[in-house]
């Protein structure tokens, strides 16, 4: 176990590598550089840069040189655990990525949880209650929530909560808390905002859940085991609780792996739909404005989380399913 | 009483009068409650010891105001630095509300020598940095030569700080509060180049806190130690540490002359400024002015989460980023709810569309045949439908025109040309194109070329901040009519200027924002500005290579060159003559076909609290980049209405 563990940490480096140099390229794929759009951008408000400043400016941030001489010079920076300047914030970018990534972090976290919370209990009535209303009912609101993009669904609660109560849902806090230092009461606030976008995230992500926990658990109830059970005179809750369950929940920690990063990416439009404070809007301003330096950076970071996400989910598996752990 | 003691009588009232004025106003100068608390607390010095001996007196615009209050205000990050640039429109030279006039802001006067040679900035005595260092002749000099002339620091050009044989300005600072800039030739836009001398784009203001910056500039400080910070803070070298630290949305330690100064920076969720103790301007009554205690600039991650905000009435001024096509919905939340005022502040002049046509387009030498033909072009011209383009993309809002300036400006070539070729008469449009030749038509109505071909022409639009792609289709449904088929080319921004500059364009629409300004800045319609129009793109390249590539320009542009050189240096009265010439010459030669000017399209839909007073009214403020709007309207005499 330790020597699997230690070999697939190790290849965590290399794989690394493959993927900056891949992200690298593919976010100086666009036409232009930081400098056109910001001059685009300025330009759309009225002012102008003219070129000669333009140039000096690309001059003075390396971006006349070549891309692979502006990749080494990334990367020795990286090995160094330093990220680069951004172009944008004029702030390293480990800072700016390190201010943000606790919020990030916790806004994965509780949508983790929430969807867990509907997903496998709601799976577990849809397939003991097969073809039942509850079951109906449950389907309708899985595919809707695999269907509504999460963006749209925030849209629409934003707009419904406006229109209804006045309730003004954008961002993790309020006002009066956004720049105060942390406090119970500063916590208290992020938890009273935080469950509106953590719920329109876990939605679509239980829905699928819910689906493979439905069909998993499905597939074990007509096993036969399951009749030895009941003849033995289980309770049929302990039954389906203590051996279908354990096993239906199996694929479902197989899906951690790929759930981790897409939970970070899929609040990125959530996230700027929301006003959230968070690493998707940053990552979204930083490729739209071609600030490639915070880009290629976070986007490291996501592999960097996907990497590891996949571990956990293997390391999970051998801790939930002993016969992975006998082989 | 004789008549002549009357007269006496009077004259010396008035003088007692003025006296009098001048005598109260001395002693009874008045600070914000905060400050009085500060300075009650020993925190800060007395009112008189921060202002200067003769502070600025500012006339507000409707009444005398009251202190207090926050004001909040969108930005979308930290690329829109520009917003608070033209929120402080922190510069010593100040345009008038109304656009047409400049006077000193931070300075208690500009004056030109009579021949306009030598310039001299006369500086407040006793005046202050937001840190109450003195703000004196040194932060001028320290901008010229150790900013501007220092080789590792060297910003780009200002072309106006140079004289006819190219040698630089010479700048001296005969005392503390005197700043003289001495030229070889005559040049009268002086106020309006100071002017725009702020933080604009992000660039190095012209006068500096001098007594603070020179710990980050390695001709006071020790270079390796300012390198090693750099690094520190991932910059490579110590000019763009030095940048940063001068950047006063990036650095609140760094004191400024502006009405509000930072305590959070524009990189945070909200960007917070407090009001400057020191700055040196009071109202009519003596108040030390900014009115409103405190600038909130809330980041939003898009402009529609912003937009949303505006209409729920969360901002209570908001022009920048609002999007135009939310006026109908504004004007009705507004009447809902009462918490906002909806005004249009229509762009200074110009055009919000305009559709240029590239004079030397060489891949098909019949086309640019066509093109260099005059009568082609005013058929081209009155072939369109602007009404309806009016009606349609611009909400009804705006004026068929020629991209000339406003009305109120001084270089206003007059009605006859403001409007010229802009009615629509295809009957007129179809005679002129018969008599260029063009009569043979195929089977759909479009005219032929001498090789058989059909007359196509590409019109190019990127899409940037307007819906010129609407705009471009209703343009190609008009020349059906003509018989010239129109074929609308959406190109992605960086591609539509590289091919600009290849000389690959047909014809493109873009706006004309520059004729406000035609002898300051970088007109578009002058073929040297890069970037502008694909209207002469080859004549640039004529005259950058010295005749060796692209076309000669044509009569008509030499002659804009040659006005935009020479009105830089005479009086204002001739330079107003220039102006309208140019302007009658653009306009008559239909090389950029005006469509629609005047609307609000860009930061024209003000969005204002009902309680905030003095804001200017509807179509009363000149809404332009170089008069920094809403920074014009005086944001430092805005106030809450308890």
């Amino acid at each position: 176990m330790a020597s699997y563990i230690a070999k697939r940490l190790l290849v965590i480096p290399l794989l690394l590598l493959v993927f900056s140099i891949v992200i690298f390229f593919l976010i100086q794929a666009p036409p232009g550089d930081f400098m056109t759009t910001y001059s685009a951008i300025l330009a759309g408000s009225g002012s102008s840069m003219d070129n000669e400043q333009l140039n000096l400016m690309r001059v003075d941030y390396g971006l006349d040189k070549p891309m692979h001489i502006q990749y080494f010079r990334w990367m020795g920076k990286l090995l160094h655990g330093d990220m680069g300047l951004s172009l944008l914030y004029m702030l390293p970018n480990t800072k700016l990525i390190g201010d943000r990534i606790g919020l990030t972090v916790l806004l994965a976290f509780f949508s983790f949880i929430l969807s867990w919370l509907i997903a496998i209990p709601a799976g577990i009535f849809s397939a003991t209650h097969k073809n039942s209303i509850g079951d109906y009912f449950f389907t309708v609101i899985n595919y809707i929530g695999v269907a509504i993009p999460n963006f749209f669904l925030a849209l629409l609660l934003m707009w419904i909560c406006y229109d209804l109560w006045g309730l003004n849902l954008v961002g993790l806090f309020s006002p009066k808390y956004e720049m105060a230092p942390w406090s119970w009461a500063k916590i208290g606030d992020l938890l009273s905002h935080i469950w509106l976008p953590s719920l329109i995230l876990a939605l679509g992500g239980s829905a699928r859940l819910t689906r493979i926990m439905r069909a998993n658990l499905l597939d074990e109830l007509g096993k036969p085991y399951m009749i030895t059970g009941r003849a033995k005179g289980m309770s049929e809750w302990a039954l389906v609780m203590k051996y279908p369950v354990r096993l239906a929940i199996n694929p479902l920690v197989s899906t951690i792996g790929n759930y981790i990063p897409q939970l970070f990416s899929g609040s990125l439009v959530v996230a700027t739909v929301m006003n959230l404070q968070n690493i998707g809007p940053l990552l979204l301003q930083a490729l739209s404005m071609q600030d490639m330096y915070l880009s290629g950076s976070i986007l490291l970071v996501y592999c960097l989380l996907a990497i590891v996400g996949t571990i956990l989910s293997d390391m999970l598996l051998v801790w939930v399913d002993p016969r992975i752990r006998m082989e | 009483m004789t008549r002549r003691s009357i007269v006496i009588g009077l004259l010396l009232t008035f003088v007692l009068v003025i006296a009098a004025v001048g005598v109260v106003s001395a002693v009874e100068y008045s600070e914000a409650p905060m400050l009085a608390e500060k300075v009650a607390a020993g925190e800060l010095p007395a009112l008189k010891d921060r202002l200067p001996e003769e502070p600025l007196v500012e006339t507000p615009l409707e009444s005398v105001g009251v202190y207090g209050g926050t004001l909040r205000r969108g930005i979308t990050g930290p690329n829109d630095h520009n917003s608070y640039v033209r929120w402080m429109y922190d510069s010593l030279v100040r345009f008038s509300q109304d656009g047409t006039s400049t006077y000193p802001h931070l300075l208690k006067a500009l004056t030109p020598s009579e021949d306009y040679k030598v310039w001299t900035f006369e500086m407040l005595k006793g005046a202050k940095w937001s840190d109450g260092s003195p703000f004196t002749s040194a932060d001028i000099l320290f901008w010229f030569n150790d900013v501007y002339n220092n080789p590792e620091l060297k910003p780009a050009k200002l072309p106006w700080l140079y004289n006819s044989d190219g040698s630089l300005v010479e700048v001296t600072a005969p005392d503390d509060y005197t700043a003289v800039f001495t030229w070889k030739d005559p040049i009268t836009t002086v106020p309006m180049e100071v002017a725009a001398m702020d933080n604009r784009d992000n660039l190095i203001p012209m006068f500096l806190p001098s007594a603070y910056l020179k710990q980050f500039h390695a001709s006071y400080t020790d270079v390796n130690a300012l390198n090693e910070m750099a690094k520190k803070e991932s910059f490579e070298t110590w000019k763009q540490l030095f940048e940063n630290r001068q950047a006063p949305f990036r650095n609140p330690a760094r004191p400024v002359m502006a009405a509000w100064m930072s305590v959070t920076t524009i990189n945070d969720p909200i960007y917070t400024l407090v009001r400057n103790p020191y700055y040196p301007i009071v109202d009519t009554d003596g108040q030390q002015l900014p009115y409103i205690d405190q600038i909130n600039f809330i980041t939003y991650q898009s402009i529609d989460a912003l937009n949303m905000s505006v209409i729920q009435g969360e901002l209570d001024m908001q022009d920048r980023h609002v999007i135009m096509q939310n006026y109908p919905a504004l004007v009705e939340e507004a009447e809902k709810s009462g918490k906002y005022d909806v005004r249009l502040w229509p762009t200074f002049g110009g055009n919000d569309a305009a559709l240029s046509i590239n004079y030397y387009y060489d891949k098909d030498p019949e086309y640019m045949k066509l093109f260099q033909n005059h009568d082609f072009r005013v058929a081209l011209s009155i072939g369109i439908d602007r009404e309806e383009i009016i009606q349609s993309a611009f909400l009804g809002v705006g004026e068929a025109r020629q991209p000339v300036p406003r009305n109120t400006s001084p270089y206003y070539p007059g009605d006859e040309y403001a409007f010229k070729y802009t009615e629509y008469d295809q009957a007129k449009s179809n005679e002129l194109l018969d008599g260029l030749g063009l009569t043979k038509r195929d089977a759909e109505g479009y005219r032929l070329m001498p090789d058989g071909s059909r007359c196509m022409i590409e019109i190019a639009y990127a899409p940037q901040f307007a819906n010129w792609g609407d705009i471009a289709q209703m343009v190609a449904e008009d020349w059906k009519g003509i018989g010239i088929e129109g074929v609308v080319v959406e190109n992605e921004r960086t591609n539509h200027f590289a091919k600009r500059d290849s000389n690959e364009l047909m014809t493109e629409i873009w706006n004309e924002d520059t004729t406000g300004f035609p002898f300051t800045g970088a007109p578009k319609f002058d073929p040297r500005t890069s970037p502008g129009v694909c209207i002469a793109t080859a004549a640039r390249t004529w005259l950058n290579s010295n005749g060796a590539e692209g076309y000669e320009p044509n009569a008509d542009f030499k002659r804009v060159m040659e006005i935009i050189d020479e009105a830089k240096h005479v009086d204002p009265e001739k330079q107003a003559e220039l102006g309208k010439e140019l302007f009658r010459l653009w306009s008559e030669g239909c090389y950029e076909i005006g469509l629609v000017g005047l609307t609000p399209l860009i930061q024209g839909v003000a969005v204002i609290n009902v309680n905030l007073v003095n804001v200017p009214a509807a179509d009363t403020l000149g809404n332009d980049w170089p008069l920094r709007t809403p920074g014009n309207g005086r944001t430092e005499q805005f106030y809450f209405a308890k």
